[in-house]
């Protein structure tokens, strides 16, 4: 087994999404050229949509992480980042990103173009430790770029309430002020409901594309959730709403003619936390034992339904929503979306990826580990690993695991 | 804990206090555990609980495994394992102000595993303006509510009479931690810590007689002024007192710190405005930065103060493993105190807290480097 390797991928979209993928990134660089105001922030917020409404090009430093794993460039940004003084214990993304725009992003040789520096910085108040420090660091780095200093209030969401949406609101508004005033731009608030419903229209086809993955066989694995990239870095454009519907189409497909993964499948998985980018061979693994991950907790993001009538107030909740969902801001309801994914994908075993590389998503897996066995009955395996630093990832402690796990799973199936 | 007979009483509470309080919890009292000094300890003590901070205990951790991975920081992890033991049953609760992603997650694990009525995270905003303060104004009143749904009871006078006391303990605290004069404090770094923190774990009214008896006893014999390299440290919790020894032993003295444990906790040591709402929000909107909530860029200057008013020639710093903010603003804290010609120290502590032969000889050589600078 090896430490790094691509996945298989069985769908269409597979190659689509390669060409997605070198679009936005040539999108970021040409619109640098073309002098469009290039906005640098964390993804899962309102801010996305703001930016494609007022024309403005965002990019995402945390996306171009797995980008870097894909293409190998993860080790020598830690090189540079762990020379700065970058603990190895910190999270990988902000040891890459920090790594990268302190290091080879001068290199005219980096794959797709690079990112484009940034003439602003969308610095968030709240989320994860880990990207506030990204953001820090992006200050330092890119000191003539404008800076927002985002808050946003992190509650769990069976706690949020009206004051916690107001006030979202209002720092909603407060960023429109600052982009509007940083790049002499006026938000149109008609265009921004057409980007909003654009952006509910994607999160719409998205769920549809999940619901697919109920059938037996699945018409797609884990393996190919890279196409939740323009769920990332499209949300409100049509690109997005184009490339998911083609997706969707052959999906739908697959899944109506019974076309699985694998030829056989005879377990179904549920897998928590962020894959190993440097590794998403990983999710093929699992087929030789003809199980597929059929279901994922980071792909339940983008589900976010947004309502155009309300736009400003849309995107509020959003922003107020995404991070706690999956993360250890709402540990309670983290588990109750696991439990309903189990029930509605018929799992027969959670993979918990314990990942050094995530504490907010690593906290909270315990309790649901407990509530998956006490209230479904199923079992599940914890494996320890990184989402970026292939060094703290054992095959072989993974193999055992995965691998006992596998037959285990198999052996109780077959007492049913 | 034998100390100097005006401590004494602060180290039985620390050594006693979970008898104490659990005595204390059997005869009616609530009390409301609290993990970080972002928690408004005011509001909660206005409610009719008695705030009373959790500490985990340097040891070996083996039940929390079962419910977080290895890889959060050791008081997270040692204080999880106490309350699985039962260290913590006369808590009716636990309350957060939101800093860190682990103490956010463990308040919910919290909730989850140990038995309690009232449990709340704050979630703090991260500026300092009209609109903040107006979302804080709220968010302290849906606290109200829930606490007096636990049983609670609130007044704007009960939380005028909290802050008073709060105000005058951190006042009295802070003489201990500075001098009035400048310089070194009154009081050694073990000491000034065994006041600190059995100022955690007992009620507020009984801790304020004790400074109040403890200001009486002016001056101390304290074996401040022994000599010794003056350093400043910083971090965030600082469970051992052992700790100080070592660095003691390796010939510094630690003339001030900058630890959630110690001096950050002080400051403001109140608010200001025109009823007591105001100035409950008025404090925590302007707490001494944490790591967990600000830049580097805003502590720097902080600490170059402190270590201008004591006169440290270098700086520690104390972090627990995998403390993530801390951890993040090392390179570039590091790279500014450098550039201003303060050596710097790292030096990251485990769930035991014990100062091994490898890192005493590393704080040996740190303060013969500091000392040789001079010559």
């Amino acid at each position: 087994m090896e430490k790094s390797k691509k996945s298989t991928k069985r769908l269409a979209a597979a190659k689509e999404l390669n060409k997605a993928v070198g679009e936005y990134y040539l999108e970021c660089a040409a619109a640098k050229e073309q002098g469009k105001p290039v906005g640098w922030m964390p993804p899962m917020n309102g801010a996305i949509e703001l930016f494609y409404a007022m024309d403005l090009q965002p990019v995402f430093p945390e996306n171009w992480s797995p980008v870097c794993a894909a293409f190998g460039l993860t080790p020598k940004n830690f090189e540079v980042s762990e020379g700065m003084g970058y603990s190895r214990d910190l999270c990988g993304y902000l040891r890459n990103i920090v790594g990268y725009v302190n290091g080879p992003m001068t290199d005219p040789a980096i794959p797709l173009g690079g990112l484009p520096a940034p003439d602003l910085l969308i610095s968030p108040g709240g989320g994860c430790v880990p990207v506030m420090k990204i953001f820090h660091a992006l200050e330092r780095r890119f000191p003539e770029a404008k800076v927002f200093k985002a808050d946003l209030p992190q509650v769990a969401l069976e706690e949020i309430a009206p004051h916690h949406v107001d006030y979202a609101i209002q720092e909603m508004q407060r960023l429109i002020d600052f982009l509007e005033k940083a790049t002499g731009r006026k938000l149109d608030q008609d265009r921004l409901r057409e980007v909003v419903v654009l952006s509910d229209q994607a999160c719409a086809l998205w769920d549809e594309i999940m619901s697919f993955r109920r059938t037996i066989p699945a018409p797609f694995s884990a393996a190919e959730i890279g196409i939740m990239f323009v769920m990332v870095t499209r949300q409100g454009t049509r690109q997005a709403i184009d490339f998911l519907i083609k997706a969707r189409d052959e999906i739908k497909e697959r899944a109506e003619s019974g076309t699985g993964v694998i030829e056989e499948e005879k377990l179904r998985l549920f897998w928590d936390n962020i894959p190993l980018w440097y590794n998403m061979g990983l999710f093929n693994y699992f087929e030789k034992a003809n199980a597929v991950v059929v279901a994922e907790t980071y792909s339940a993001a983008w589900s976010i339904r947004l309502d155009p009538a309300d736009p400003i107030k849309a995107l509020a909740m959003k922003s107020l929503m995404s991070y706690p969902l999956v993360s250890c801001v709402s540990i309670e309801k983290r588990k109750e979306m696991v439990l309903k994914a189990c029930r509605e994908y018929a799992i027969d075993g959670v993979v918990f990826h314990r990942n050094k590389s995530c504490v907010p998503i690593s906290l909270g897996q315990m309790d649901i580990k407990k509530a998956l066995e006490e209230e479904l009955g199923i079992p599940s395996v914890i494996f320890d690993a990184d989402h970026m630093d292939a060094r703290n990832f054992s095959t072989a402690q993974f193999q055992v695991r995965i691998d006992a796990f596998l037959e285990m799973l198999a052996e109780k199936k077959s007492q049913v | 804990m034998s100390q100097p007979d005006y401590l004494q009483p602060f180290a039985d509470c620390l050594t006693q206090s979970s008898q104490r309080l659990f005595d204390q919890a059997e005869a009616g009292e609530k009390h409301i555990g609290y993990f970080c000094t972002y928690t408004p300890v005011e509001l909660i003590h206005a409610c009719g609980f008695v705030p009373i901070r959790i500490m985990g205990e340097p040891g070996v951790v083996e039940q929390a495994y079962s419910l977080v991975p290895d890889f959060i920081c050791p008081f997270m992890k040692c204080a999880l394992e106490k309350a699985l033991n039962g260290g913590f049953k006369y808590l009716k609760g636990a309350v957060q102000g939101y800093t860190c992603d682990v103490s956010c997650g463990m308040a919910n694990i919290w909730k989850e595993n140990i038995p309690g009525e009232l449990y709340h995270t704050f979630p703090l905003p991260y500026t300092d303006a009209p609109a903040p303060r107006d979302y804080l104004q709220k968010e302290f009143q849906a606290f109200i509510h829930k606490a007096e749904q636990a049983g609670g009871e609130f007044s704007l006078e009960r939380l005028q009479s909290s802050l008073d006391m709060y105000a005058v303990i951190r006042r009295n605290l802070l003489s201990l931690f500075q001098s009035e004069k400048g310089g070194a404090p009154v009081l050694n770094a073990q000491e000034r810590h065994i006041v600190a923190q059995a100022g955690y774990v007992t009620p507020p009214d009984l801790f304020l007689e004790m400074l109040e008896a403890l200001e009486s006893r002016k001056p101390f014999d304290s074996p401040e002024n022994q000599g010794g390299i003056p350093v400043l440290i910083s971090g965030s919790l600082v469970e051992s007192f052992g700790v100080f020894d070592a660095m003691e032993k390796a010939g510094a003295r630690i003339v001030a710190d900058d630890l959630c444990s110690g001096y950050r906790n002080l400051l403001p040591v109140d608010g200001s405005g025109s009823g007591p709402m105001e100035r409950l929000i008025d404090r925590y909107v302007n707490r001494f930065p944490c790591p967990s909530r600000c830049r580097a860029e805003d502590r720097f200057p902080l600490l170059m103060d402190r270590i201008e008013q004591t006169g440290a020639r270098g700086l520690v710093f104390l972090i627990q493993k995998f403390c993530t903010p801390h951890l993040a603003d090392i390179p570039e804290l590091t790279r500014l105190l450098k550039a201003a010609g303060i050596p710097v120290l790292v030096v990251e502590m485990d769930e035991s807290w014990r100062m091994g032969g490898q890192l005493q000889t590393r704080l040996e050589g740190f303060v013969e480097m500091i000392d040789g600078m001079s010559g």
